[in-house]
């Protein structure tokens, strides 16, 4: 599968060129073109992986798109604007914020898992995802702004709502920014996230709860 | 917008450079007041951009609180209610005060974050809507910024919250303004791209595009039109006439325009 990035960065599409018989497993609704011997199939992997995803922050559903005979393409594109970047996959794997995978190849398997997030008031990260694959794949993410890459070597502190995915190869934790619970709050920071090792680190330059939070208290109460 | 004339900058045809271009700066000396500028990079300009600031030790870079991306572990991180330099008790009652009625009124609090380094350490800052940051060394001159648009500042700056005055209760931004003056460095942000407009004589600025301004400035509010005929039907409503000779800070969005015209496709 080979990934081409168009538009970048504020409102990217990816173009995923299938060979023929070649397939990407993509987010539902993340489709925004196909040639026509591309065939769709959704599926839920069962109904407890579905859940699982859907408690992820993610959808019930993902959508297979499989070239058919010949070579194919499939157009991709998040529902926020912001930034796309692929990941070759590594024998560790990757940590994925939910809400920013966008597609993988089919050997990449995507698991749901508790993040670690302890608190319940986090908005994001309760749920993370851990991409895997055995042998060489891709995974799509999308993120809201422009993303970084930020190496980390040793220590990094990172705002829970800029997170992208990073190296599983990293230990991190969950925490308040500052030094107590009072000055945590005054700060505004809310809930970082500590690495500590050797990875590399993808954030966003924005925050979407927090854009959404302050657009939002701007609008009347919807009715 | 309404006035096609550009006097001082020509509108950019391509998006601009990651920074605005800004009057010269003077070169770092043994030991200018201020301080020498601060080590940073803004990214990812014009729509989703990101401050990195490189702190040597001894250096402080402030920012607003709730602003940090990220930062590295030994960069520390104090939060202070911001009242000003060496501001006695009634300053520091007032600017609390004013930090809560701030809060009521929907804006952010003004609480900053300092952050510095023992030993040479990064922090990465974002504002919260999309646009652009624009960087200013200041050495002495008076910047009024609208309270949002404030990011990060070093060195020997105040910052003094202004309430406007009645006549910006009129305009829906900037009953609070952000007086800043000083040496030191500065940086703020746009919602959409950030435009400098250098005023010689009169310019006509729309009140929700307005980011900033040089204190050497002096303004009056005005309908667009003049008169309420011209207020109501010009879709321009309130507009700020400079005069004087300064630069002034525009955005190419406007905020409101967004939440009303958002507010209308969700009505009923």
């Amino acid at each position: 599968m080979q990934v081409e990035i168009g538009y970048r960065p504020a409102h990217s599409m990816a173009r995923v060129m299938l060979q023929p018989n070649e397939a990407v497993v993509a987010e539902s609704g993340a489709m925004v073109g196909m040639s026509t011997n591309v065939h769709m199939q959704t599926q839920s992997g069962g109904l407890m992986k579905g859940l699982k995803r859907m408690f992820g922050g993610e959808s019930f559903f993902r959508n297979t798109f499989t070239a058919q005979g010949a070579a194919g393409e499939v157009l991709l594109a998040q529902s926020l604007p912001g930034d796309m970047v692929t990941l070759d996959m590594t024998p560790n794997g990757y940590f994925i914020q939910s809400s920013s995978y966008v597609a993988s190849t089919p050997n990449v398997n995507i698991e749901t898992k508790v993040g670690g997030f302890r608190s319940f008031f986090a908005g994001e990260g309760v749920f993370i995802l851990k991409a895997t694959a055995e042998g060489p794949g891709q995974c799509l993410v999308g993120a809201f702004g422009g993303i970084q890459e930020l190496v980390c070597d040793g220590n990094l502190v990172i705002d829970t709502g800029h997170l992208v995915c990073w190296d599983s190869t990293l230990e991190y934790s969950v925490g308040k920014s500052g030094a107590g619970w009072i000055a945590s709050f005054l700060s505004g920071e809310g809930l970082v996230c500590h690495f500590r090792g050797q990875g590399r680190i993808w954030i966003q330059t924005r925050n979407p709860s927090e854009y959404g939070t302050t657009v939002g208290r701007m609008l009347p109460p919807a009715g | 917008m309404e006035n096609p004339q550009m006097p001082g900058q020509p509108m950019p045809a391509q998006p601009p450079p990651q920074q605005q271009p800004m009057p010269a700066q003077p070169q770092p000396q043994a030991g200018p007041a201020g301080g020498a500028p601060i080590a940073h990079e803004i990214t990812h300009g014009p729509s989703f951009a990101m401050l990195r600031v490189d702190l040597q030790p001894g250096q402080t870079v402030i920012a607003e609180a709730g602003s940090m991306v990220a930062r590295n572990q030994h960069v520390d991180m104090e939060v202070k209610m911001n009242a000003g330099r060496g501001a006695g008790f009634f300053a520091k009652l007032k600017a609390f005060f004013i930090a809560m009625i701030r809060k009521v009124v929907g804006g952010e609090t003004f609480f900053v974050n300092h952050f510095s380094a023992p030993q040479p350490g990064s922090v990465w800052v974002a504002p919260t809507l999309s646009g652009q940051i624009a960087y200013r060394r200041m050495n002495g001159e008076t910047l009024v910024l609208s309270s949002g648009a404030y990011v990060a500042h070093s060195g020997d700056i105040d910052l003094k919250m202004k309430f406007g005055g009645l006549k910006s209760l009129l305009m829906k931004e900037g009953a609070f303004m952000l007086e800043i003056s000083g040496v030191g460095d500065l940086w703020f942000n746009s919602y959409g791209g950030i435009h400098a407009i250098d005023v010689n004589g009169t310019y006509v600025v729309d009140n929700g595009h307005l980011v900033g301004y040089e204190g050497n400035l002096t303004y009056t509010m005005k309908s667009a039109g003049g008169g309420m005929m011209g207020l109501v039907a010009s879709g321009e409503g309130i507009v700020a006439e400079f005069s004087g000779q300064g630069r002034v800070y525009i955005q190419s969005r406007n905020l409101s325009s967004l939440v009303s015209w958002l507010t209308g496709i969700m009505g009923g």
